[in-house]
């Protein structure tokens, strides 16, 4: 460490500070103040007017904008909790695959599971809405060789949401499995030769050694999961457009709806509000869980 | 079980064999399940418009031909957004390669006050949903003249959290007295950054270029948000959401994955040849975090 230096810290600070004070902090801070205000994201900032809670009033109101929020909010939620549910178990199954070193193949098949990561959205939205074809889709193809019936996929309210989360961790399990391995290599071998001279077999030495100490890693995963979760965008805004009946209009997609397409910016920042409070929310409650096991 | 290393291969041969097999037998399910879709896209753009609507389908093309690619290129300008892509990709990382080692250099060789305070603001940026800024952003770049524009896609993106992050991680390992001796030479603080610091840590700084290169070759909602339908700056993934309306019936299937095929193409390829700088990076944000 070196003192001494304060000029240089401030020069060599100077670009990033800026720029992201000035392109992340500062908008983030109007979002906040706009939410609070009547404005049209087609005027400047000068013209909105302060209406205190009257935006969070409307979004949780009963009239079509409240509808259209709370709906928004409970795919989002429901889109985010069956994202978590069927990622992290799959990264940790795929994570023990790839780790253990009795069948070779392991580096090849995180190869093959990752790199789904590097792939753009609009490739996986044209890949998968064909996949997902009712009529001449491959997976309903391969389903009627099993003798299982065409499924509606994205075509049907109750189906298109968990389409969309399906599509979702095809793509992005790789990279939760990579750091499942990263968990995984931290563990001391020893310790599952003295359970093994000790008796335990693979299932309680899963249960007693593995899952405890890779706590921390899932406790990571599952905060990178419920961001990239809360975010989700590009297949809704390239499939289903919020589609059919609202079903997939998650929260990301409705707020630029609002605030951008339809220009009510106060109405949109008062939205991006609550999903800022509801994804703190979501991960202090993790974190308190997580504690509460801690102490056990 | 005399020795504590090499412990799993003297469990595998207690092992029964049926086990191996099972084991096997899962990871080339999943493998299969996870390529399934990659490896159908472009055995798909490959077949003939009469493969593709051929029941019961064909799952490989016969005689592979290209002519799906030629008529991408007749619904989309695939040069030109490719070349916005890459316009918008290279100059982005460019400013992020040196903004974060700039800022990383900072934070882990400087001490000056509120350095913890700073530095767990930017980090706590990391963090936070791109949509949360889009509105008030949208309307500072439109302000400043810059929206419908690669600048305006490329500036607000010059320099971001999890660049300074890794680049600090890194840099701190580097021994204070290979800088001091440069100090002692007369080396400028940058020169001693870009010289001396910067090739010790070169691995980091793929990983980093690697990442913001594929991040932003892919990214789409903010380019979809400030470019306002200019069509001419389009990067590759937005020209080619053009093709979702051809994707009903079995007809311009052909046309469809060849598009998708192209956009995959440059990330894929880049990750193939440098995934172990990719591995790298990820393990370290989450470990050393």
């Amino acid at each position: 460490m070196t003192n001494g230096y304060r000029a240089s810290a401030g020069i060599m600070l100077a670009p990033a500070v800026s720029l992201i004070g000035v392109f992340i902090l500062l908008p983030m801070l109007l979002t906040v103040w706009l939410s609070f205000n009547d404005w049209s994201t087609q005027t400047p900032f000068s013209e909105a007017h302060f209406v205190g809670l009257a935006n969070f009033h409307d979004i949780f109101g009963p009239t079509s904008v409240g509808r259209d929020f709370k709906g928004a909010l409970v795919n989002t939620a429901i889109y985010t909790a069956l994202s978590v549910a069927i990622i992290l178990p799959l990264s940790v199954l795929f994570g023990l695959l790839v780790h253990q070193r009795d069948v070779g193949g392991g580096t090849l098949l995180r190869t093959v599971l990752f790199s789904t990561y590097m792939v753009p959205m609009i490739a996986v939205a044209l890949v998968w809405s064909k996949l997902y074809s009712p009529s001449e889709g491959p997976f309903n193809q391969m389903l009627g060789l099993v003798g299982v019936g065409p499924q509606p996929w994205l075509s049907s309210p109750r189906s298109a949401l968990i389409s969309i989360v399906l599509l979702n961790v095809w793509q992005q399990v790789g990279y939760f499995t990579v750091l499942a391995i990263a968990g995984l290599t931290q563990i001391p071998g020893s310790l599952y030769e003295a359970a093994t001279l000790d008796g335990a077999n693979r299932t309680e030495q899963f249960r007693y050694i593995t899952l405890p100490l890779l706590r921390r890693t899932l406790l990571f995963s599952a905060v990178i999961a419920i961001i990239n979760a809360v975010q989700v965008f590009e297949p809704v805004a390239l499939i289903t457009q919020g589609g059919p009946v609202g079903s997939t209009n998650v929260l990301t997609y409705h707020i630029r709806r609002v605030g951008i397409e339809r220009a009510q910016g106060g109405l949109g920042s008062a939205m991006a509000v609550m999903l800022m409070l509801s994804l703190i929310v979501a991960v202090c409650a993790l974190f308190a869980i997580m504690n509460r096991k801690d102490d056990e | 079980m005399s020795a504590p290393t090499g412990s799993s291969s003297t469990l595998s041969r207690r092992r029964p064999a049926g086990r191996k097999a099972l084991l096997a037998t899962l990871m080339l399910l999943v493998a299969v399940a996870s390529a399934f879709p990659l490896v159908w896209m472009v055995l798909s753009s490959l077949k003939t418009t009469a493969e593709s609507m051929q029941v019961p389908p064909v799952w490989i093309p016969r005689k592979p031909t290209l002519e799906a690619y030629e008529k991408v290129a007749g619904v989309v300008n695939v040069s030109r957004s490719m070349w916005n892509s890459l316009v918008i990709a290279t100059v982005t990382t460019a400013g992020i390669l040196i903004t974060s080692m700039m800022a990383g250099y900072a934070f882990a060789k400087y001490s000056f006050p509120g350095r913890g305070l700073l530095f767990s603001a930017l980090l706590a940026t990391m963090f936070l949903p791109p949509i949360v800024t889009l509105i008030p952003l949208y309307r500072m770049v439109g302000s400043i003249g810059l929206n419908a524009s690669l600048a305006g896609i490329i500036v607000p993106n010059l320099a971001n959290a999890f660049g300074i992050f890794l680049m600090r991680q890194f840099i701190a390992g580097v021994p204070d007295d290979l800088i001091d001796a440069a100090r002692m030479d007369g080396a400028s603080e940058l020169l001693i950054l870009f010289k001396i610091v910067a090739p010790t840590v070169a691995p980091a700084i793929a990983a980093l270029a690697l990442f913001a290169f594929v991040y932003h070759w892919n990214s789409y909602l903010w380019p979809l948000t400030v470019l306002q339908g200019n069509a001419d700056s389009y990067p590759i993934v937005i020209s080619l959401s053009r093709l979702l309306s051809y994707n009903r019936g079995a007809m311009n299937t052909g046309l469809v994955m060849a598009g998708a095929t192209l956009a995959v193409l440059p990330p894929l390829i880049l990750f193939v040849f440098l995934q172990r700088f990719f591995v790298d990076s990820i393990v370290s944000s989450a470990v050393k975090g």
